[in-house]
């Protein structure tokens, strides 16, 4: 079963002479139970591929579908349904909310849940699983970057998505819970659910069941 | 044009996010306006009579007198010590004077001789020749003369050659009046060499009372003498506008101090927004002055431009309006003299911008920079939440964690408020003077037309607390402005019916003795332990010994408080009226309804200003003018501090968004954070203007009596809900924008 789907995806920033087509004709396909990594040099377009994929920007050219459902024509309440309910995304920069504390950042995605209970409930089990407890009571400004990311992962998996897009989760972690993370992150992409991966972790490419390369705008196997 | 390198920078710095640095360029230029407004007409008003009187050559003293061959008046005058100029005028009053198909029987003719003039010519030229005349503005505005017309004096007809002003009275048609000069050759020479005005100017004006001593020592064989000084002018004047003008000058003191402080506030807030730059800066070496430096500089080079549009802007709407209230008290407008006071209001908004972002820049810089950078303005987490739970309550927590910004934020806030509610207050008050008999320190509601030997009957009336006889006469004596001294007698104590607070001196006590009122104590020369001798309409004289001065409203001041016991004798003709004061919750209709089935039917009393309706709409206008600059910024200023609160939360609801926040949650949280400024500052724009800004204008206008100033509760509803709807709307705008743009467009927004 195929979870999300691009075509032709184009993406050009800037106009006039400064424009730059960052994505030109990028295609991409992850079933049900495959984890993709995504890898390339530093600006050749992941982060803008992953944001078109979770339907956070719109491409110029080309379709995303999620789901069976077509980004494009979703109107603004069904994107925020395909947003709640399917996708989770880890931010590169985390964008954990600064007046937040860090249990608060995380169960904000519960607050929206159609069974908030539950969401609740994993939502806290997540931060103890990712050793969150302590930085949890507090705010990111306080916290270290691998604090942040753990929490930026643990916000993006609690509605339980079907698709996990994940921007470097492992960016700014120590070996060992680099290594923790990746096997959750492997162990999600099973049965209904999927996971691609932005990385420059050779450990990531390693355990993805796909590994595709942003070249010249494209995605090359 | 090349800049320096710091203010190029610092432009660029601006640039960088174009809509926040306008939002706060319009914020400032708001504020500026207002201060532009309030400086006009305060300086205007405030410096109107000194200024005109320069520029009139007003004399130190005008002598008025009966009829007097020059000569002789002169003989008695020259032997005055202090004494520098003088000259001479002879007035008629009653004169017929016509022009431009306009006419009045009322006309004043004045017969200037040579020497200083005591008039400034604002058009054409002086008079030269018999056959010339000077309008005064008024008369020349009002009938629409033009210099080189002809106007009908009597059966003459002169060639109007020159407009002038002189500040010794209010204009016409506010003083009944139309005035015209002619020179004294003008008349034919058996009348010429009589006079009946002499102005005197002093060589050391200090000495002024010993001089008009030794006057009236010398005007032996003078009749009708009396004196008017400069001072006493000034107080005529004053008090033909009235508490109005005091009013309006008190509250654009207040409008000023408002927004200085909200200019200090929202550059405070604009640095805490730029407090996570402050930390980098300082992170690279910058050093704390450098930074500091920084942040002046830029608040500077946007108070600067943005500043002088505003002030530029707010003085050029209340500089019409304030001009014509000057000319219809014979006053003329500051011209370019208010270029000094609106350039200090400048440098004083450019100023308090730069130190306000300063003081915040400074504290933070010397933060240490890990603290900064990473914690901002956040205060530490506290436990408890006392915020409701659900996205409307995280908007709150949102907004209250940033102390700093939310508290320059709900200042800001609060005082804008409290501006529009004082506003509100003043304008019910003058309403109320005109309507409300309370306001003006009459403590009866109804008066019957009945004589004396009713009062029993009225006193055993159901609701009626009191009643006693009440005569009222104007003195025919009329005194500057043509309008009378008015003379309000009671039997006993007049205290319980009419209490104006005393100034000086004591209440009266005997028949003998009289209170008087400020509005004329001045003029007339009056104080405690003097002797006031005023002229019936029958042209009785009747002396009363001055026992104290009192501030009443009533008739402008120009009021005289005694017993009736010396002018029945004088004349016992008089009539009065029945003064009835009601018990505690009565009904005053109730109650005229019951007096009038017994046969006395009463009148239900209503409170007064100057009634003159012409002047009356020129201040209406001024008013307006000035309501309607400070209304709009206030409301511009809250609008803006609520679209600075939502947008301030852009990557916050991007974030959401990426959660999958919708349209209502969005909402939701946009009104949270913008309703928690407002919950914090409707209570405390309340409190201030009751506590503050409106004792604050009462004292300013008027330091003897306390107006009730404070917005009535309806008014304080309208002002709190419209503070809550402007949130909400606010909230919907920002809401309605953020979901516009794509979620990534919002997080890069950082
Ligand atoms: N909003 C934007 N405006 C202009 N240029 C942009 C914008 N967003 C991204 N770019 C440019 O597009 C290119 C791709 O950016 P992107 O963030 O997708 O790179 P990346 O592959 O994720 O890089 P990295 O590995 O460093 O995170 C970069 O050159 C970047 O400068
Ligand atoms: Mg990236």
């Amino acid at each position: 079963m195929r979870l999300v789907t691009a075509t032709g995806l184009v993406k050009s920033y800037g106009s006039g002479r400064a424009a730059r087509r960052v994505l030109d004709g990028a295609d991409l396909e992850v079933h049900a139970g495959e984890l993709v990594a995504i890898v390339g040099p530093s600006g050749c377009g992941k982060s803008t591929l992953l944001h078109l994929l979770g339907g956070l920007d719109l491409p110029d050219e080309g379709s995303v579908e999620l789901g069976g459902r077509r980004l494009e024509r979703e109107t603004a309440r069904g994107l925020t349904e395909l947003r709640r309910d399917y996708v989770g995304f880890v931010f590169q920069f985390f964008h954990l909310i600064p007046e937040l504390t860090g249990e608060e950042n995380v169960l904000l995605p519960a607050r929206l849940a159609a069974d908030r209970r539950a969401a609740t409930r994993r939502g806290r089990k997540l931060i103890a699983d990712l050793g969150l407890s302590e930085a949890a009571r507090r705010r990111p400004g306080e916290l270290s970057g691998g604090e942040q990311q753990r929490l930026s992962i643990a916000r993006a998996l609690v509605n339980d998505p079907r698709v996990l897009l994940a921007d470097e989760p492992t960016g700014n972690l120590d070996e060992e819970s680099g290594h923790h993370v990746l096997g959750l992150l492997r162990s999600l992409a099973s049965g209904e659910r999927a996971v691609v991966l932005v990385t420059h972790d050779a450990e990531a490419a390693r355990i993805a069941d796909r590994v595709l390369r942003v070249q010249r705008g494209r995605l090359e196997e | 044009m090349t800049l320096p390198g710091g203010l190029t920078a610092s432009v660029r710095r601006l640039r960088v996010h174009p809509g926040r640095t306008l939002i706060a360029a319009l914020g400032i230029a708001a504020a500026a306006a207002m201060l532009g407004a309030a400086v006009t007409v305060a300086y205007g008003l405030h410096t109107g009579f000194d200024r005109s009187a320069r520029r009139a050559d007003l004399p130190d003293v005008i002598a008025r007198f009966d009829d007097q061959p020059q000569q002789r008046v002169d003989a008695r005058l020259r032997t005055l010590p202090n004494l520098r100029a003088r000259s001479y005028r002879r007035e008629f009053t009653g004169v017929p004077l016509d022009a431009n198909g306009h006419a009045s029987q009322n006309g004043v003719l004045q017969a200037v001789g040579g020497g200083r003039r005591g008039y400034a010519i604002v058009a054409g030229r002086d008079l030269r020749r018999p056959d010339e005349a000077v309008g005064e503005r008024g008369v020349a505005r009002e009938w629409n003369i033009s210099v080189g017309q002809r106007i009908g004096i009597g059966n003459a007809r002169l060639r109007v050659v020159g407009v002038a002003v002189s500040p010794d009275n209010v204009a016409f048609p506010l003083a009944k009046g139309p005035r015209v000069y002619v020179s004294q050759s003008a008349l034919s020479p058996r009348i010429g060499t009589r006079v009946n005005i002499a102005l005197i100017w002093l060589n050391d004006p200090s000495l002024l009372d010993q001089t008009l001593t030794q006057a009236r020592a010398a005007s032996f064989g003078v009749g009708g003498l009396r004196f008017l000084t400069r001072a006493g002018v000034r107080t005529t004047i004053d008090q033909a506008a009235g508490i109005v003008i005091a009013l309006l000058v008190a509250f654009s003191v207040v409008a000023l101090c408002s927004a200085g402080v909200m200019l200090m506030a929202s550059a405070q807030a604009e640095v805490e927004r730029r407090l996570q730059g402050i930390g980098v800066m300082r992170a690279i070496g910058f050093s704390p002055r450098a930074v500091v430096g920084q942040h002046v500089l830029d608040a500077g080079v946007l108070a600067l431009p943005a500043g002088a549009a505003g002030i530029a802007a707010g003085a050029l709407v209340a500089s019409r309006p304030s001009a014509n209230l000057l000319e219809s008290i014979n006053e003329l407008p500051p011209g370019a003299a208010l270029l000094g006071p609106l350039a200090l209001a400048l440098l004083l908004v450019v100023l308090l911008v730069a130190g306000s972002a300063a003081l915040p820049a400074w504290r933070a810089a010397r933060r240490p920079v890990v603290s900064v950078l990473r914690r901002g303005e956040l205060a530490p987490v506290s436990r408890a939440s006392r915020f409701p739970a659900g996205f409307l309550g995280m908007g709150m927590r949102l907004t209250a964690a940033r102390r700093g910004r939310a508290f320059a934020t709900v200042a800001v806030l609060t005082i804008s408020a409290a501006v529009v509610l004082a506003m509100l207050g003043m304008a019910t008050l003058l309403n109320g003077l005109r309507n409300d008999p309370g306001l003006v320190g009459k403590r009866y509601q109804l008066t019957v037309n009945a004589p004396a030997s009713e009062v029993a009957a009225i006193r055993r009336v159901p609701g009626v607390q009191a009643a006693a006889p009440r005569y009222v006469l104007f003195a025919a004596d009329s005194f500057l402005l043509g309008e009378s001294l008015k003379v309000v007698a009671y039997p006993g104590d007049h205290t319980p019916f009419e209490d104006p607070p005393l100034a000086s001196g004591r209440r009266l006590r005997s028949n003998g003795e009289a209170e008087v009122g400020t509005g004329i104590a001045d003029a007339l020369g009056v104080r405690p332990g003097s002797e006031l001798a005023i002229e019936l309409p029958s042209g009785r004289e009747v002396r009363f010994r001055v026992t104290g001065l009192v501030r009443a409203f009533d008739n402008d001041g120009r009021v005289v408080y005694t017993r009736p016991a010396r002018l029945l004798a004088a004349d016992p003709s008089l009539t009065g009226e029945i003064a009835v004061k009601l018990a505690p919750g009565a009904d005053q209709r109730a109650v005229a309804r019951r007096l009038f089935a017994g046969g006395h039917p009463a009148q239900r009393i209503t409170g007064g200003t100057t009634r003159n309706a012409s002047f009356l709409s020129v201040l209406a206008a001024l008013l307006r003018a000035v309501a309607l600059v400070d209304g709009l910024v206030c409301l511009y200023i809250l609008v803006q501090a609520l679209a600075l609160t939502a947008r301030e939360r852009r990557s916050t609801i991007a974030v959401l968004r990426a959660s999958g926040a919708g349209r209502r949650e969005v909402l939701l949280v946009l009104a949270g954070a913008a309703l928690v400024v407002v919950l914090a500052a409707a209570p405390a724009a309340v409190l201030l203007e009751l506590a503050v800004l409106g004792p604050a204008v009462s004292h300013l206008a008027a330091s003897y009596v306390s107006l009730p100033l404070h917005a009535r509760a309806g008014q304080v509803a309208i002002v709190v809900g419209a503070l809550l709807v402007l949130a909400v709307a606010a909230a919907a705008l920002a809401g309605r924008r953020l979901q516009r743009e794509p979620v990534v467009a919002g997080l890069r927004s950082d």
